[in-house]
C-alpha cells in the first residue's frame, strides 16, 4: 500500500513566519524602552548623513541592535543602551568610510553588515578623504545649516562645534550668556528630535 | 596643499558636528521627546509614524499585505527549468 504524501503546498504553515525586527526584540528584552528606540531612530538620522543613498539609516540602526544582541558589541558596565548603541552606530558610519576608501581600489560593493577583524587589520590605502567624500562633507554641512537658518544662535553654535570648540569656548567667543547658550541648545535639540521622528527613509 | 587641508576639514567638520549632535539627543529627556512627537501630530502608540524603520519598515513590503508563500505556491512552475 503506497504511502499518501501530503500536499504540502496548499498546507497551512504551522509558524509564524513574520520576520522579527531587531528592533521588537530588543524592545521585548527591555534593553531599551520606546522612548530610547526613538531617540536612537534619531541618532541613526543623524549619522546615516552623507552616506550613499543604499545606506540608509533604518538598516544603520538594525545592525547596531543587532550586534548588541548577538553579543558582538558589548555594552561595557555603567554606559547606558542609547549611548552604546549611539557608539555603535558611529563606528557603523566610520567603517563605512574605511570600507569605501579600500573597496574604491578594486570597486568591491561595501555593505554596513559585514563584521569580522577589518577593523584590526593596517589599512595600507590613501586614509585622506578623497575629493567625493569632501564635497559630501560640505553639502550635509550646507544642509545643516538650512535646518537651523532661521536661528542665528544656533548657527554660530554649530561653527564653533565645527570647529572643535568647547561649549565654554563658544560661549566665550560669540558672547553668548549660559542661558542663551542653553536655551539655543534645547531649540536645537528640538529640532533634531522633529526632523529624527518623521518618516522618511533617510 | 591648502585645497587638501580644506578637504580634510570639511569632513572632520561634519563628524564633529554629527557627534555633537548625536550627544544632544542621547541627552534628550522622554518630555523632549514627546513634546516634539505632539508638534508632529504623533500620538506614540505602537504603530505610530515616529515608529517607522524601527518597530516596523518605513516602505511598505508586499509580503506585509499577501502571504508571498501562498502565491509562489499557486504560480505556475517553469517546466523546462
Amino acid at each position: 500500500m503506497p504511502t499518501p504524501t501530503p500536499d504540502t503546498a496548499h498546507m497551512p504553515s504551522l509558524v509564524d513566519k513574520r520576520v522579527i525586527r531587531p528592533a521588537q526584540t530588543a524592545l521585548a528584552l527591555d534593553l531599551v524602552n520606546e522612548m530610547d528606540l526613538l531617540r536612537l531612530k534619531a541618532i541613526a538620522r543623524v549619522y546615516a548623513r552623507g552616506l550613499p543613498p543604499e545606506v540608509t539609516w533604518e538598516d544603520m540602526l538594525q545592525e547596531a541592535l543587532t550586534r548588541v544582541l548577538v553579543g558582538s558589541r558589548l555594552r561595557p558596565e555603567g554606559v547606558p543602551m542609547v549611548a552604546f548603541v549611539a557608539g555603535i552606530l558611529r563606528s557603523l558610519r566610520a567603517d563605512y568610510w574605511r570600507r569605501a576608501i579600500r573597496a574604491s581600489g578594486n570597486h568591491d560593493t561595501v555593505r554596513i553588515d559585514h563584521e569580522n577583524a577589518e577593523s584590526l587589520e593596517v589599512v595600507m590605502s590613501d586614509p585622506a578623504p578623497g575629493p567625493e567624500r569632501a564635497l559630501v562633507a560640505l553639502q550635509e554641512l550646507a544642509a545643516i545649516r538650512e535646518l537651523f537658518a532661521t536661528d542665528p544662535t544656533a548657527l554660530q553654535i554649530i561653527d564653533g562645534l565645527g570647529q572643535g570648540l568647547s561649549a565654554e569656548q563658544i560661549r566665550r567667543s560669540t558672547r553668548l550668556s549660559k542661558t542663551d547658550y542653553e536655551s539655543a541648545r534645547k531649540r536645537m535639540r528640538r529640532t533634531l528630535i522633529r526632523e529624527g521622528l518623521t518618516c522618511e527613509p533617510r | 596643499m591648502r585645497t587638501k587641508v580644506k578637504t580634510i576639514a570639511s569632513e572632520v567638520r561634519l563628524t564633529r558636528v554629527l557627534d555633537a549632535f548625536a550627544q544632544e539627543l542621547v541627552d534628550a529627556s522622554d518630555e523632549e521627546i514627546s513634546a516634539a512627537a505632539t508638534d508632529l501630530g504623533m500620538d506614540l502608540q505602537k504603530w505610530s509614524s515616529a515608529f517607522a524603520g524601527v518597530t516596523y519598515p518605513s516602505r511598505p513590503q508586499l509580503g506585509d499585505f499577501f502571504d508571498l508563500e501562498a502565491l509562489q505556491a499557486r504560480l505556475p512552475t517553469d517546466k523546462k527549468s
